[in-house]
């Protein structure tokens, strides 16, 4: 049996799962390898430490700085075990791969929280940019056109707009279930108010302080409003 | 002649052919209005309340009619198409509710239901469809609303109730009716015509909008009123301004007939 053989049935004999053809050709080994038996005894005496205190540890005085102690002990001995940085291009990547990566409770946790955070902001510029791509290639136009004094209006538009897009989307989800009749006075219906809407939206891009256009908007939107969430509980 | 006129022979040949033809359509025709009889279920119920009582109606597809009668008791009558929903009216402490949709929540797929209600004069009537007519007749209760979520005309007469709302998205508004001192009243489509026709006597606040610009305010037309937006609002006082008026079309006409 060679060392590296030995090492894999170590923790099965410590755990006392090993069968008993490998428990003597272990044995043997370790009665010759002086290293291996070494390995046998860390083992056993980490194991020992864990069951007599079952989970309870006390922390030690100074977590960190032995946390730190410890890194600088197998980064000095990566670096010693490791050609000279120039010697190689890979070297920061072996440096990388051979570091140990058992990470304190704080640097868990803050590496959770960076993840949860890139995950948060790349899904909202996702919805934000996919929200913007779902509205009427007309309603941006129009939007666009709208002068510097009416950006009160585009701000509740766009967020009129946003609730709008919420509904449509329970709607599809349930207009597959609508009878055919249904469907198309839903359609039928829905033309009539992105008319009025696209029509509101014609008027004030040529004329932004126009009210009447304003107020038809308004109407027109919550008009929308309306019927996306009443056929939307169907 | 007789090469164009059918012989005597040929006619009887005819007739002896075209019988059974005509007792075949005769017949598929029965059992066609049969079985679209049978598909229609009927419901109709009596409801004893109190003379202004408050009645509401929502419903998926289909008409809604509404009557007033002399009586303090409301006349629930259903006819429902196949598949046919359930209704199950329940009657509460100053009214009548009838949801067909909290009623058949669910169920995808359910016919029209055509309702007639008669109620007591003095009612408040709440009435909503997603799609189809409401016609209510000669109430004076405190509430009339009638609400079409896509379309179906919206028909008004006899109405003399001091809250009043009619809203449809394709589908004319008649209103024929007057407006009460302190009033409320709107009428909204998304396209069609709205006509409301009052005593010449009335008095209220307006506000009518319609992009087209076809406001027609009749005999209601006065100096105080004012033009916005080249002709596509009208706002102002008719009278002392004693009720309110709100109408708006998007792509329809506004007209006001004096009765």
């Amino acid at each position: 049996m060679n060392c590296e053989k030995c090492q894999d049935l170590i923790s099965d004999l410590v755990d006392g799962s090993i069968s008993h053809q490998d428990k003597t050709t272990l044995s043997s080994h370790l009665e010759e390898c002086l290293h291996c038996a070494e390995v046998r005894d860390d083992l056993q005496s980490i194991v020992g430490f864990c069951r007599t205190q079952q989970g309870q540890y006390a922390a030690p005085p100074n977590e960190k700085a032995l946390w730190l102690r410890i890194r600088n002990m197998i980064e000095a001995g990566a670096s010693a075990a490791a050609p000279a940085p120039a010697a190689s291009p890979r070297s920061f990547l072996n440096n990388w791969t051979a570091r140990s990566w058992e990470l304190s409770f704080p640097q868990l946790a803050a590496m959770a929280a960076a993840i949860v955070l890139i995950v948060s902001l790349s899904t909202a510029v996702g919805l934000r940019r996919w929200q913007s791509g779902a509205v009427d290639p007309k309603f941006q136009s129009s939007q666009n056109s709208l002068s510097v004094g009416a950006v009160d209006v585009r701000n509740r538009i766009s967020q009129q707009q946003q609730l709008i897009s919420y509904w449509n989307q329970r709607v599809e989800y349930n207009k597959a279930r609508w009878n055919p009749q249904m469907r198309e006075t839903f359609d039928r219906n829905l033309a009539v108010i992105d008319q009025a809407v696209n029509d509101s939206f014609d008027s004030l891009s040529k004329n932004p302080h126009d009210e009447v256009s304003e107020e038809m908007l308004n109407t027109a939107l919550n008009e929308k409003l309306s019927l996306l969430k009443e056929f939307a509980e169907l | 002649m007789t090469g164009i006129l059918p012989t005597l022979t040929e006619t009887s040949r005819i007739t002896l052919f075209r019988k059974p033809a005509l007792f075949a359509f005769v017949l598929v025709f029965t059992a066609l209005s049969v079985s679209s009889v049978l598909a229609q279920q009927h419901l109709s119920r009596r409801y004893p309340v109190r003379s202004n009582v408050r009645v509401e109606l929502k419903n998926i597809s289909g008409t809604i009619t509404v009557e007033s009668w002399n009586r303090d008791e409301v006349k629930l009558s259903a006819t429902m198409e196949s598949p046919a929903a359930n209704v199950s009216p329940r009657q509460t402490g100053d009214g009548l509710i009838v949801d067909v949709m909290a009623d058949n929540r669910g169920r995808s797929d359910i016919g029209d239901v055509n309702f007639k209600l008669q109620v007591p004069v003095n009612s408040s009537v709440d009435l909503e469809t997603k799609r189809g007519q409401i016609t209510v007749s000669n109430i004076r209760g405190g509430l009339v609303r009638a609400h079409v979520s896509s379309e179906g005309d919206i028909e008004l007469n006899g109405i003399s109730a001091s809250q009043v709302f009619a809203q449809n998205l394709i589908g004319n508004i008649f209103f024929d009716g007057a407006f009460s001192r302190g009033g409320t009243y709107q009428f909204q489509s998304g396209k069609g015509e709205i006509t409301i026709r009052i005593p010449s006597d009335s008095a209220f606040s307006l506000v009518a909008a319609t992009p087209t610009k076809r406001i027609a305010l009749g005999p209601f037309w006065n100096d105080g009123l004012k033009s916005l937006g080249d002709g596509r609002k009208y706002v102002g006082d008719v009278g002392d301004g004693r009720s309110s008026v709100l109408v708006t079309t998007f792509q329809g006409s506004i007209t006001f007939l004096r009765k």
